[in-house]
């Protein structure tokens, strides 16, 4: 966060080369050495790709079709074949058109829910953290309280109560219950903020509340805000997955977690390694994928945390 | 201390008394009969009718939310459908498997967790460092019930090594012959696959929590005062670096509850270990809302004392942090 | 044969931007119950020095000529095992308190009674203890406040702790680096008071090191000014305060008000110093020196003699 005085600065400053172009090459340069982000990186092109073709099975053949399509020739699970390359599951659909299909809602769920989230996390954060007082002390007490319930049990409860959630009402449930974590960041962030000169000085150049909030502090927030978005992306996908693993899902989509629930519910799991080891490493290797370009960025943001080469 | 802890306690009963108004006000939004939900279809008219007097359900709604309140705190949660049972009956019977389960489990990932996260940041990277970091961040974000399922087809279906559900084995438990240790060896046996995925899952975030701290430690002054002292390396680590670098690996172990419990009600559910994760989500599958709620509350309750427990160690090993 | 002699030492350090000439060249010594002042803008490889004497350069630190001998010993030639036990016994540190050079979670008591079980492996804790409450009366601390935690010392007595446990072996020589900056002008002056009566009273040999040549001269009856790594100007506190010679010491001397001196205009120096990565050929206080002349950026100055301890390193001081 070297960007406290950026505010005042880029309208003063001379035009020359884009500052932004050169903070993103700078920053892509750190973020490019570490090997571990690469790799997330990587794996994460691979499972956008994977979401991407998602829409092509179904295209060739109804019976690729992940939720209603069946092969008229098979009617229980068999091993890959060149039909299926993985298989297919108790009544005859094709492994692999759900698990690419999978791969879209849990890019949808997680992308979606960290974004909500995060939007919810950076406001309260802002507005705790730029108001103080009794504003401050109600939400972060809220934060407390919501940051040490178990999400997933909350919303199994819910649907104890409400009956099975559609997947979007799951996302906005995550959503509802991850954002304290991002803004006890955002609150701390701001309130470091606060305290310097450029806030001063659009105060007193009469600027209002929200247009500080607004103009001044959420620019500098919002790299952090970003990056939390990674770790949240992940903890979202993980809530989705585990509930329609438990059974609780959406019953009008596939995901990866409803895969699992099927192969291990419909007894097919010591028959059908095919079918049990695919969805569960997808799972595994999406997050892995995230949070890695998360602590990859966060190095990027955070100099005390980059491997010092020695300087004195 | 004693000043703190019994405020902290205060604040616990308040947020409890709102999870418990907030479920009684969703209880009543919720679409279907509050009676029916309640009362089990199978029960006499006149046990109904006890049962419903009992709840209050046939009382106006302010007087329904007193008598919750008061049910709430003399334990009274009405009965299970699916066990017939007071739901506080049977919440209490599994409880003690979950403690036992999950609190070895996290005592056994934060003390490994911590002391190779030690390890790593001292080595920081070699070939030891770069092996620990990267198996942390993989079994990390390993999805559990998949883990789960995969040690089950591993040690229980292809070598045959480990029983794959349950807590015990019952032509142990039923011979008459088998002493307590019998039974206690049986029970650790069935406990080895779910601790061991509890494990695995866990170990990774304290491991880096601790790395990551004791990196920031070793920058410390007063870690160069230890060595100008003449103290030997393993002293500098032991005595100077990890006591400071452990306090924050406290605090995460405090803010990662709430995911841990999670996990444990996952494994519970999949190792069929009968504990008070697996019941609520079994009560949920199987509409027995009595013994679903009991089971949250009692979860919630458990979370909310752990974090005041791990405060109150973060207190007693900081210091600096005197109440 | 001096306690402690330095003799062309250079310091490299490896960075990204190459390698870094911390230290070039330094050469002095130390007699038993002596005091020398190495004075100096940060950067300037004093800290450095101070470091390489207790042979806790940082990593991609590493001494790349000369040599240091402590009592004939060289130091340079002891093995990590070595260093261990000499550290502390022969050679102990003051560090600036205000630094956290305190452990924030162990007692003070009980790290001061550690330099002592550390070297003394066979004594019992009791008599260990009983000598850190010796130290603490000595350093002017009081004994109840033996068991308690750094976090609840006052700045000044968290410095005396420190004093407390540099002497805890009996070392012949402190190394003491920005001892007092931290504190305020009052306490300061009581624990250089106090630094000075425990040397003589040990008898020991003190390198002080510090940015504020007052302080130095208090203490001191010697006095190195740094300038880049390098030495340049060397002598008695008399000769170094009232003939100073290089440019450089005389700025220095401009820019710092003396502790209860008359006022005077501070002249701070214009200019940063040099970076010390590659050649640097000539003087490298030219590009801020007033006097400098045509020969200085080309040819590197020599040393000039001017007393029996007086030396300056400049080719146009009279």
């Amino acid at each position: 966060m070297t960007t406290n005085s950026e505010p005042i600065t880029t309208a003063a400053a001379p035009p020359r080369r884009s500052p932004w172009r050169d903070r993103l090459a700078e920053n892509w340069h750190i973020f490019s050495r570490n090997p571990l982000g690469l790799a997330g990186l990587i794996l994460l092109s691979i499972f956008a790709a994977m979401a991407l073709l998602s829409f092509v099975p179904p295209m060739i053949d109804p019976m690729y079709h992940p939720m209603t399509g069946v092969d008229p020739l098979v009617l229980h699970s068999v091993g890959p074949s060149a039909r299926h390359w993985l298989g297919t599951d108790f009544m005859g659909r094709d492994i692999l058109s759900q698990l690419l299909a999978g791969t879209r809602v849990a890019f949808m769920v997680g992308v979606s829910a960290a974004f909500m989230s995060i939007v919810l996390g950076v406001s309260i954060g802002m507005v705790a953290g730029y108001a103080g007082g009794i504003v401050d002390t109600l939400l972060m007490r809220l934060a407390e309280i919501i940051m040490v319930l178990p999400t997933l049990l909350v919303v199994l409860m819910l649907s104890a109560l409400f009956g099975k959630l559609d997947i979007w009402t799951i996302v906005l449930l995550i959503a509802l219950f991850r954002w304290p974590g991002v803004s006890r960041v955002i609150r701390a962030q701001t309130l470091s903020l606060k305290s310097r000169p450029f806030i001063d000085a659009a105060r007193v150049a009469g600027a209002s509340h929200t247009r500080i909030v607004f103009r001044h502090i959420m620019p500098n927030v919002l790299p952090l805000a970003f990056l939390y978005m990674t770790f949240r992306v992940t903890a979202a996908i993980i809530i989705e997955a585990a509930l329609a693993f438990l059974g609780f899902g959406d019953p009008s989509t596939v995901s990866w977690g409803m895969m699992l629930q099927w192969v291990w519910k419909t007894g097919h799991m010591f028959q059908a390694p095919y079918w049990l080891f695919p969805p569960g490493l997808c799972i595994s290797l999406l997050t892995l994928s995230f949070y890695l370009l998360g602590r990859a960025m966060d190095e990027v943001l955070d100099p005390r945390l980059r491997e010092e080469n020695g300087t004195v | 201390m004693a000043r703190y802890v019994i405020g902290r306690l205060g604040q616990i009963v308040v947020i409890l008394f709102l999870i418990v108004t907030i479920l009684f006000v969703l209880f009543r939004l919720a679409p279907g009969d509050p009676i029916s939900r309640m009362v089990d279809p199978s029960l006499s008219p006149e046990e109904a009718a006890n049962l419903i007097a009992q709840l209050g359900l046939d009382k106006p709604i302010g007087q329904q939310y007193l008598q919750y309140l008061k049910n709430f705190v003399a334990g009274n949660f009405g009965y299970s459908f699916h066990y017939g049972l007071p739901v506080w009956q049977v919440i209490m019977a599994k409880l003690p498997n979950t403690i036992l389960l999950f609190s070895t489990a996290m005592v056994l990932s934060a003390l490994v967790g911590i002391s190779w996260g030690k390890i790593a940041a001292w080595k920081k990277g070699r070939g030891t460092d770069i092996l620990l970091t990267v198996a942390a961040l993989v079994t990390h974000t390993l999805f559990l019930p998949w883990l789960a399922l995969i040690f089950i087809w591993v040690f229980g279906y292809k070598l045959g090594w480990l029983p794959i559900n349950g807590m015990i084995s019952a032509e142990v438990w039923l011979d008459p012959t088998s002493g307590l240790w019998d039974k206690a060896l049986d029970v650790l046996y069935h406990m080895v696959l779910p601790m061991i995925t509890l494990f695995i899952m866990h170990f990774g975030s304290y491991l880096l929590v601790m790395r990551s701290s004791m990196l920031q430690t070793l920058r410390e002054d007063y870690i160069i005062t230890a060595r100008a002292k003449g103290l030997s390396e393993r002293a500098i680590r032991n005595h100077h670096a990890a006591p400071n670098a452990w306090l924050p690996v406290i605090t995460s172990v405090g803010l990662s509850l709430a995911f841990s419990i999670n996990g444990g009600a996952l494994t519970e559910t999949v190792f069929s270990w009968p504990g008070i994760g697996r019941e609520l989500v079994l009560a949920v599958s199987q509409n027995d809302y009595p013994l679903a709620q009991a089971s949250f509350l009692l979860i919630a309750m458990v979370v909310l004392f752990a974090n005041l427990v791990v405060d109150v160690l973060y207190a007693y090993f900081d210091p600096r942090i005197r109440y | 044969m001096a306690l402690l002699e330095v003799h062309n030492l250079s310091i490299a350090y490896r960075t990204k931007r190459g390698l870094l000439q911390a230290v070039d060249n330094v050469s002095f010594s130390l007699e038993q119950g002596r005091s020398l002042g190495l004075v100096g803008e940060s950067g300037c490889g004093k800290t450095t020095i101070g470091m390489a004497l207790m042979g806790l350069l940082p990593r991609n630190g590493r001494v790349t000529g000369g040599g240091i001998t402590l009592a004939g010993r060289d130091l340079l030639a002891l093995t990590r095992q070595q260093w261990r036990e000499l550290r502390w016994r022969e050679i102990a540190m003051i560090f600036q308190a205000a630094m956290n050079a305190l452990n924030p979670v162990q007692r003070v008591g009980e790290q001061i009674a550690e330099a002592i079980l550390t070297h003394n492996p066979q004594m019992p804790r009791a008599q260990a203890l009983s000598q850190v409450e010796g130290l603490y009366q000595l350093v002017g601390l009081p004994l109840e406040r033996l068991r308690d935690y750094p976090h609840q010392y006052s700045g000044g007595m968290k410095q005396r702790a420190v004093i407390a446990m540099a002497l805890a072996c009996n070392p012949k020589v402190i190394v003491a680096d920005e001892p007092t900056t931290a504190l305020d002008v009052i306490v300061q002056d009581q624990i250089l008071q106090e630094t000075k009566s425990l040397q003589k009273e040990f008898n020991i040999g003190i390198i002080f090191i510090s940015h504020d040549i007052s302080i130095v001269a208090e203490v001191c009856h010697h006095i190195g000014i740094m300038y880049a790594g390098q030495m340049v100007e060397t002598g008695s506190v008399a000769e170094v305060f009232s003939q100073a010679r290089h440019p450089y010491t005389r700025a220095l001397l401009g820019s710092f008000p003396a502790l209860g001196g008359a006022r005077r205009r501070l002249s701070p120096i214009a200019g940063e110093p040099p970076r010390l990565i590659g050649q640097l050929p000539g003087c490298r206080f030219c590009a801020r020196c007033p006097v400098s002349g045509h020969s200085c950026k080309l040819e590197p100055p020599q040393w000039r003699q001017f007393s029996d301890s007086h030396f300056v390193l400049c080719d146009h001081c009279e």
